[in-house]
């Protein structure tokens, strides 16, 4: 491959992988928020994002006849699947976790996978009875459409993106720009507000968040619907990026952002988004082995193809696992007396 | 005729199966300053934790200005005006001393109310004032302990428990914190409830003092008068 032709090929293949790793992110800073404030895993996320999907599904269904701008069909579909993946959500802990609050972690750890396999099959009892198995997204005209046209037509973002080569659809950038302004959303409630000190607080040592007249139940109940809400986002996105989900969905990209979460460091906001879009971003590149392959002669890369990249997340979760455990931003355990 | 604020009639709790209090009965008046001394594992910690609600009594009554307290969650009985600062001062770490004040005025929700306290907590350590903006883990165990005490005054506490205020810290620092605490007793008229390992220390400022040893009282009084006892002055005051 000439040069002139490398560059925007990865230069594609870079913000294609940061537009998958905003999903990942976001859906992986559900993992975090939840175990921060309860050091469990909360294996039911793959699922509350699968809800999140499943109810952008249903909104932009509903709504296809409807004459209306796409972006407020878009808005309601967000709405609506953060209400009511957040509320899911906060529902579970009430439900499943906090009865088994001062049990050995395992336990509930256990539970959440309990509560992760009812859920896919609640999901896939009620799309059945509408005889429906994969959802496939009809989204509002224009949403597929690139971008920006010929390249003398665009401007700003639009015009640095074809100046290096890039082409995406509209809805690519829709899910840049709701997953930034999440972000920001999210950094701010948690590092501005009364809430959001109180839940750090929480996250930090319940006891003594308590001495503050601090509940902390609450304050789970508050992570949790937090936690879904963006779980809800990140299942729209997802399923506009890929236009079809079922029940069973949640699992490849839901263990991809726990991964995710404890490459960029468990716990740590920052870490899982800086984890999601590393992650996003080496998905794609091990999708396009064969071209490393062939600049590098070594023929054998090209038998590597686009079925493995989903690999990558768990060779990363592996080699994390055993050099550097706390992840890239996260802390040691190691508490000073 | 003082006036009791605090009252703990015959308290047992436990750590799982261990009896940490066999029984605690005691007293502290509105206005006082109340030592309670003994040794290692005799029951002060628990003490504390047992009447701000971290820990749950089995057994016993506990009132504060008249109204029962036992068994009720720490985050209520904090609202009815208990401050504790707990043994190891356990500030928010990955928080900076300002956010470490946010949370504890975290009741408090006039914004101006919030911001005079805090300023009145730089008031009393004007070296918090110097760390506004580090995080409270990186600060020395003199300055998180200051960060501790301010922080439970950010709801201005009727009463304050303190936990080991002295624990770890240089003689300099032990001074500055005393200080601060009769300063806080007799210009605000904050009651004290004192743990303290150094009880040479607690007996000089403490009106009146509790002996504490293996979960029961041994020994009561004014804190003059225990600080004369003999058995006291052997045990606990280091006199051979």
């Amino acid at each position: 491959m000439e040069l002139s032709t490398l560059l925007p090929f990865l230069a594609n293949v870079i913000v294609g992988g940061l537009v998958l790793g905003f999903v990942y992110a976001i859906i992986a800073l559900g993992y975090t928020m939840v175990y921060g404030v309860l050091q469990l895993i909360n294996f039911a996320h793959s699922e509350v994002f699968v809800t999140g999907a499943v109810v952008g599904f249903e909104v932009f269904r509903v709504l296809a006849p409807v004459s209306m701008n796409g972006y407020l069909k878009l808005l309601i579909a967000l709405l609506a699947a953060m209400t009511i993946s957040g509320l899911l959500n906060v529902i579970i802990e009430r439900l499943a976790y906090r009865p088994l609050r001062g049990a050995p972690k395992l336990v509930p750890l256990i539970t959440a996978i309990g509560v992760s396999l009812i859920l896919q099959d609640v999901l896939r009892v009620i799309e059945g009875f509408q005889g429906r198995f994969d959802l496939t997204y009809t989204l509002p005209t224009g949403f597929a459409a690139p971008f920006c046209g010929p390249e003398s037509s665009c401007v700003g973002f639009g015009k640095f993106l074809t100046g290096i080569g890039v082409s995406l659809q509209l809805k690519d950038v829709i899910l840049i720009v709701v997953s930034l302004l999440s972000l920001a959303v999210l950094n701010y409630i948690v590092n501005r507000t009364r809430m959001g000190k109180a839940i750090r607080a929480v996250a930090q040592d319940r006891v003594t968040a308590g001495l503050m007249g601090i509940d902390g139940n609450r304050m789970i109940s508050a992570t949790f619907l937090i936690g879904g809400a963006l779980g809800g986002i990140s299942g729209v996105l997802f399923g506009m990026k890929f236009g079809t989900v079922n029940a069973y969905s949640g699992f490849i990209p839901g263990v991809t952002a726990f991964t995710a979460a404890v490459l960029g460091g468990i716990g740590s906001i920052p870490g899982a988004v800086l984890g999601g879009l590393l992650l996003g971003v080496l998905e794609k590149l091990i999708g396009v082995s064969n071209v490393f392959g062939e600049l590098l002669g070594i023929k054998n890369l090209a038998v590597i193809d686009d079925s493995y990249s989903k690999l990558g997340a768990f060779i990363a979760l592996v080699l994390i696992l055993i050099f550097k455990p706390t992840g890239l931003l996260g802390k040691s355990n190691v508490e000073k007396v | 005729m003082p006036k009791p604020m605090l009252e703990l009639d015959n308290v047992h709790t436990y750590y799982d199966h261990i009896h940490a209090l066999k029984g605690i009965s005691l007293t502290v008046n509105e206005g006082e300053i109340v030592a309670l001394i003994g040794g290692n594992g005799a029951g002060k910690t628990t003490t504390l934790r047992t009447i701000s609600g971290m820990m749950k009594p089995r057994t016993g009554s506990m009132t504060f200005e008249g109204q029962t307290i036992a068994g009720i969650p720490a985050h209520h009985i904090m609202q009815k005006g208990i401050s504790h600062v707990p043994e190891g001062r356990r500030i928010f770490k990955d928080m900076s001393v300002r956010e470490n004040l946010d949370v504890g005025a975290y009741t408090v929700t006039d914004r101006t109310l919030i911001e005079s306290r805090i300023q009145e907590g730089f008031g009393f350590f004007p070296r918090l004032k110097e760390r506004e903006h580090q995080l409270g883990g990186t600060m020395s165990g003199g300055e998180q302990q200051m960060l501790a005490i301010a922080r439970a005054l950010m709801v201005a506490p009727r009463l304050l428990l303190l936990d080991e205020p002295s624990m770890g810290l240089s003689p300099l620092f032990v001074e500055a914190i005393f200080d601060i605490i009769v300063k806080l007793n007799k210009e605000r008229g904050t009651t004290v409830l004192l743990v303290e390992q150094n009880a040479n220390m607690a007996l000089q400022i403490a009106h009146r003092a509790y002996v504490l040893q293996t979960g029961e009282i041994k020994l009561s009084g004014n804190a003059a008068d225990i600080a004369q006892d003999e058995s006291v002055r052997k045990a606990y005051l280091g006199d051979e």
